[in-house]
């Protein structure tokens, strides 16, 4: 048998059809909420291992020019003449005690392989590029959409870039963290769910967001 | 009633004036009847304006009923709205917003509104008392489910449900805010622009469509405009500041638990589209909010106190300010010929405004002997007659008030021609909210009812709703409320606003009812409950209020005693000649109006109840024609029918055949996969697992076996070794994350000091199973040169990670089903195309998906224990698996799995069981007796848990739990299954049926 690569499904494909329509006077009133699947982000959980945190903390800040986040941050890589190009689109979001995922632009899962080999003695790494299904969350009527869904409070004085929460979106178990605002000045999110359930959030960001506007959902560019 | 129907002016409407938009002509039905009405108004207004005055019957009595008031308050106007699946019951037609198309039909009566056949149960009222029914239909006892009660229930009860699904949606959403205002007339308002204007985020809810409260329906002035005017001023300010939020249609429904900052949670119901007759496209009909607000003000006004006096619930009689707000905000005269009864200052405005409107006062019966002369004044002004000391005693009429009788100060009975009358006994202030969290009211003598008591945490609370009758009371206090809330919130730049506003008297005498009455005087109207039923509660010793209430029904039902509560309890302060105070009041608890069932349930409706999950392959399975199953959340294939298979039994045998002649694929990614890393991982296992781990080969896979800290058996699966210092533990799906939780309990909790990291990766890696002798054949040619799987290279139980055409892959050779098997992993996103590749390189030897189902005939078959064997109830040895258990090491449940009833050898333990006549069907549940014996608890020996049609045996088998089972192999004994199929004869074997030595296993 010839060895052809494998063709990948991402966790969202094939649902933008089952957003809840015609949306006929949604379509009117604009574009409330646009979604993007990040299908290909690179994920990983980050587990620190006993008496590690120093070690991990400067290695982290060494090799990514990221801050390890104490609590529900996140903290993007700043890229310097010592990292190079190995810091490129990496962040780390706090998730829990000693826990973080890890996330990689387009990092696959090469992404967890190269943790391992970075910090590997210093952390527990688990590849999960395929465990959570991503979607980047935007638009003008996203915080009126995740209201229907969250019981965080994402207001611009609360929730500001770089927080974290992991909470429960319409009974799915949700981690949500706000990027830096898009070049709009307007804020973008992205939301983590298991993979498994990315059909019944679809659903329910879907009907949660048709009230205001088609619900939008786009390939990454 | 005609020129209604035509179009034209009704005839009770006001030729202008009114907050009601007269461009807006909207054509309703009631009882089958068209009408019209305008944009703003209520059924109700439009009803009145339409001189309908009989919206309904009574609960017990089937008397007739008009409406009472103007407000969420209302006892008597109930309607049902709409029709077919969207009918809904108890609409109050006072807070029904009017629109075109709309269809309403009185309740509780048969045939029609104005001839109701029930109405003779007020001939027998005498016998209809408080606890009649009761009393009444004790004996038979049977009588009472099949007979009394369904009799009952129909001819009492508020209306009927449509019986058929909701068509329309319901949404949950949450919400926050530094400050809640609850009510939006002055003291809201006043609150909502103080706090507004510091910045700090407002939530400003109001019940009715048009904020402004009082000021809509009373004539003020602030400053130098109308009351209306300036509540539309302040509405536009606040709609101008980005951080209010401003929600009309929206009850806040209840109050409920704080956190520790003070932040409150409130529930709220926002009426969507209630006001439209079918909702727009993706517009739910209703939301329900949770709130969450640092700081809350209680401005939720007062409800108006009718007198209880004789005949009081004759339509025409209504609450004095109700009528001020049909003449001033929908400009309808409720009648012709109106009078009032009052106890206080406040009454007089109704005739004051009448008046102004050009309808005229018959009179003005006023309680109270000394009035200030400038009431006196106003009514000579308005030439209204005046009756000071006096009461009304009866109110008579079939179908509407006709006339009324006054006893005059100085005892003369007088008659007087009315349609309508007007009746003010004082102010309620509407404090439920402040009570939902243990509040407790405390009594004010000042204005005479219950007030607010201690409030619960911040919250705070302004105008009416605080007992604060007076309009200039109401804006100070708001907007210093509004203030305070914000700086509370951190908005310390807040300044309370200020208003001039005209002065107002507001006296009263408390008259609660008429004592001389002699004609049934109606305390609560919407149960029925008369001022004769509360002295029944009194002489027969229901004397608590809440007693009261539990005997007469005084205060239940859709209004929960708005109207009527604090005249029951004055009622029974008099009679058993105690003070209100001491009387108490009844607690009033969530919610504080009614909330569909529907609004709580929101969009987790049908399939949408729970959220589903779905594996990477499962667009594949369905696109095979699998049956789908559910397990837990999980949907999973259960079994790949063919063309031409009749049944179930059949594609399972077909499926089970083909694995076992040839090879199988089955989808297992739903099991538990559990990434154990650090140093101590191995150590880890050994105290979770009954078997050793430590000792487990790098590149080894184990079967292992873990108990709940009481000795019983919690959950199995393999366990892989991956590296040193890395393994993967799976588990049952039905068990994942339970074993999740007790994993991290122990190395949270009971040993932290372990280096040992927990991570799911269940979600990541699409497995499949691959069984049966031609598996490695199978995967042979789909790995290619990716890895060895030569028997010597990797045998039974062994496990690798290797690349496999540029993914990750992992591979374990594990069977669950007895044949030479092998599971293989990938990262999920692949799962679609590597089954597709499974299938296509199984082509040339027959391969068949199997389901669940064919996957648990084959366990069976091979005597594995299952859900059904691992029912929390059973420990390792009853499962036969006690010889698992490692005596060189401690580990969870070792202790007390020693304890003397789980160690007993007379448990019921593990077995095969056959039937003796080999063409008999064994059912699971049935339970084993010797032959012979009775089927009683005593005898009871165990029972089946699990059976299946073994395809390879062609007959029936089970396992089973059987005291002393292993031991009596051989023994025939008796399978009782009274509620299916009968008694079986079976024979005990060994649970292992089908190629007992293993052989096939190996390869």
């Amino acid at each position: 048998m010839a060895d052809q690569e494998f063709t990948p499904r991402a966790a969202f494909a094939g649902l933008a059809d089952l957003a809840p329509g015609p949306a006929s006077f949604a379509r009117d009133a604009g574009v409330g909420v646009i979604a993007t699947d990040r299908d290909g982000l690179g994920l990983a959980t980050v587990a620190l291992r006993k008496g590690q945190r120093e070690s991990l903390t400067q290695c982290v800040r060494e090799r990514y020019g990221i801050e390890l986040p104490q609590g529900p941050h996140r903290a993007a890589a700043r890229i310097t003449a010592v990292n190079g190009a190995a810091a490129a689109g990496i962040a780390f979001i706090g998730t829990g005690p000693e826990v973080w995922l890890a996330t990689q632009e387009k990092g696959g899962n090469d992404f967890a392989k190269s943790l391992e080999r970075e910090i590997g003695g210093m952390a527990s790494v688990s590849d999960q590029s395929d465990g959570y299904a991503v979607l980047r969350l935007a638009g003008p009527k996203l915080r009126d959409t995740l209201a229907k869904l969250i019981l965080i409070d994402v207001h611009p004085r609360v929730f500001k870039p770089g927080d974290v929460a992991s909470t429960v979106a319409a009974h799915v178990g949700a981690t949500l963290w706000r990027l830096p605002d898009g070049p709009d000045g307007a804020p973008v999110f992205e939301i983590a769910v298991f993979r498994s359930l990315a059909a019944s959030f679809w659903h329910a960001l879907a009907e949660s967001g048709a009230e205001f506007g088609l619900l939008e959902l786009r390939a990454l560019a | 009633m005609s020129a209604s129907r035509n179009g034209a002016a009704p005839r009770n409407r006001l030729p202008k004036q009114g907050l009601i938009d007269r461009s807006q002509v909207l054509s309703f039905l009631f009882d089958g009847r068209r009408y019209t009405g305008f944009g703003g108004d209520t059924l109700a207004s439009a009803l009145l304006a339409a001189g309908v005055k009989l919206m309904g019957r009574s609960f017990k009595y089937h008397r007739p009923r008009g409406v009472l008031t103007a407000g969420p308050e209302e006892p008597n106007a109930l309607v049902e709205l709409r029709s077919g699946a969207r009918r809904e019951a108890n609409t109050k037609a006072t807070v029904a917003e009017l629109f075109d198309g709309l269809e309403a039909r009185s309740q509780n009566r048969w045939p029609t509104l104005a001839f109701d056949v029930g109405a003779v149960n007020s001939l027998f009222s005498p016998i209809f008392v408080a606890g009649f029914y009761y009393k009444t239909f004790m004996w038979p006892a049977a009588f009472w489910e099949k007979l009394y009660e369904p009799v009952i229930r129909r001819a009492a009860g508020l209306g009927a449900a449509s019986m058929q699904a909701d068509p329309d949606t319901y949404e949950k959403a949450h919400a926050f805010c530094d400050v809640l205002i609850i009510g939006a007339g002055p003291a809201g308002l006043a609150a909502a622009l103080a706090a507004g204007r510091s910045g700090a985020r407002v939530i400003l809810c109001d019940e009715d469509f048009l904020l402004g409260g009082r000021l809509n329906g009373d004539r003020h002035e602030i400053d130098d405009s109308s009351g209306r005017d300036w509540a539309r001023r302040i509405e536009a300010e606040l709609r101008s500041l980005p951080e209010v939020r401003i929600w009309s249609r929206t009850t806040v429904f209840g109050a409920y638990d704080d956190g520790l900052s003070g932040t409150r949670t409130f529930g709220a119901l926002e009426r969507v589209a209630d006001h439209l007759a079918v909702p727009r496209a993706h517009q739910p009909r209703q939301r329900l909010w949770k709130i969450m607000a640092k700081r809350a003000v209680l401005a939720a006004g007062a409800i108006e106190r009718p007198i209880v006096f004789g005949g009081n619930d004759r339509p025409g009689v209504m609450m004095a300010s109700a009528v001020r707000t049909y003449v001033n905000r929908f400009a309808v005269v409720p009648g012709q010929r109106v009078a009032l009864f009052t106890a206080g200052d406040d009454g007089w405005k109704t005739a004051i405004d009448l008046a102004d409107a050009g309808v005229p006062v018959q009179a003005i019966v006023d309680a109270r002997r000394d009035i200030t002369p400038q009431l006196l004044d106003a009514a000579k002004r308005i030439q209204a007659r005046v009756f000071s000391g006096a009461q009304v005693v009866d109110a008579h009429g079939s179908h509407g008030l006709e006339h009324i009788a006054i006893r005059e100060n100085n005892g003369r009975l007088t008659r007087l021609a009315a349609d309508t009358l007007a009746v003010s006994g004082g102010w309620n202030p509407n404090l439920a909210l402040s009570t939902h969290v243990g509040g407790r009211p405390g009594w004010s003598d000042a204005v005479a009812a219950f007030v607010p008591g201690d409030m619960p945490r911040g919250m705070s609370v302004a105008g009416a709703a605080g007992g604060s009758f007076a309009l200039a009371a109401a804006l100070r206090e708001g907007a210093a409320a509004g203030a305070d809330a914000a700086a509370a919130a951190g908005f310390s730049n807040a300044t309370p606003p200020r208003w001039r506003t005209d002065d107002e008297a507001t006296a009263l005498t408390p008259l609660w009812f008429v004592a001389e009455s002699k004609a049934k005087s109606f305390v609560d109207l919407q149960n029925d409950v008369t001022r004769e039923d509360v002295a029944l509660a009194a002489r027969e010793g229901y004397r608590s209020v809440e007693l009261l209430k539990r005997y007469t029904t005084l205060g239940m039902a859709t209004d929960q005693g708005k109207t009527s509560n604090l005249n029951g309890h004055a009622i029974m302060a008099a009679l058993t000649e105690r003070a209100i105070p001491e009387v108490g009041t009844t607690t009033s608890r969530p919610p504080y109006t009614p909330v569909a069932i529907a609004a709580f349930a929101g969009p987790h409706r049908g399939k949408h109840f729970k959220p589903t999950r779905l594996t990477a392959g499962h667009g594949w399975a369905h696109e095979r024609g699998a049956t789908f199953v559910e397990t837990g959340q999980w949907l999973r294939a259960q079994w790949f029918a063919a063309p031409g298979e009749t049944n179930w039994l059949e594609t399972v045998s077909r499926e089970v055949k083909a694995v076992r002649g040839s090879v199988g694929v089955c989808d297992v990614s739903t099991l538990g996969k559990i990434d154990i890393q650090g140093v101590d991982c191995g150590a880890f296992l050994d105290r979770v697992y009954v078997n050793l781990f430590s000792t487990l080969g790098v590149g080894r896979v184990r079967y292992g076996l873990m108990l709940r800290e009481d000795g019983c058996v919690m959950d199995d699966g393999t366990t892989a070794r991956l590296a040193a210092h890395h393994y993967v533990m799976s588990t049952t799906t039905a068990n994942a994350a339970k074993v999740m939780q007790h994993l991290e309990h122990a190395r949270q909790v009971l040993w932290p000091d372990l280096d040992v990291q927990l991570v799911s990766i269940t979600e990541q890696w699409a497995q499949y199973a691959i069984a049966g002798p031609n598996s490695r054949r199978l995967l042979e040619r789909l790995l290619g040169s990716a890895a060895d799987i030569s028997n010597t290279a990797f045998p039974y139980l062994a496990c690798a990670e290797f690349s496999w055409r540029g993914i990750p892959a992992r591979l374990f050779r594990i069977s669950f089903s007895g044949e030479m098997a092998y599971e293989l992993a990938v990262p999920a996103r692949y799962g679609d195309a590597v089954i597709r590749a499974i299938m296509a390189a199984g082509d040339e030897f027959g391969i068949v998906p199997y389901g669940t189902e064919a996957l648990g005939v084959m366990r069976i078959e091979k005597g594995h224990v299952a859900g059904n064997e691992l029912n929390g109830t059973t420990t390792a040895a009853d499962l036969g698996l006690g010889k698992m258990m490692s005596k060189k090491k401690d580990f969870i449940g070792r202790v007390l799995a020693g304890r003397p009833g789980l160690a007993d050898p007379d448990r019921p333990s593990i077995v095969g069981v056959i039937p003796v006549d080999k063409s008999a069907r064994l059912y699971a549940g049935a339970h084993f007796l010797t032959s012979g014996a009775d089927a009683t608890l005593e005898n009871d020996q165990g029972y089946i848990t699990s059976v299946a049609f073994s395809p390879m045996l062609g007959v029936w088998v089970g396992l089973g739990l059987l005291t002393r089972g292993p031991q009596r192999l051989g023994e025939r004994i008796r399978a009782h299954s009274p509620i299916r199929g009968g008694d079986v004869d079976v024979e005990i074997v060994s649970p292992v049926f089908f190629d007992p030595q293993g052989a096939r296993l190996h390869g």
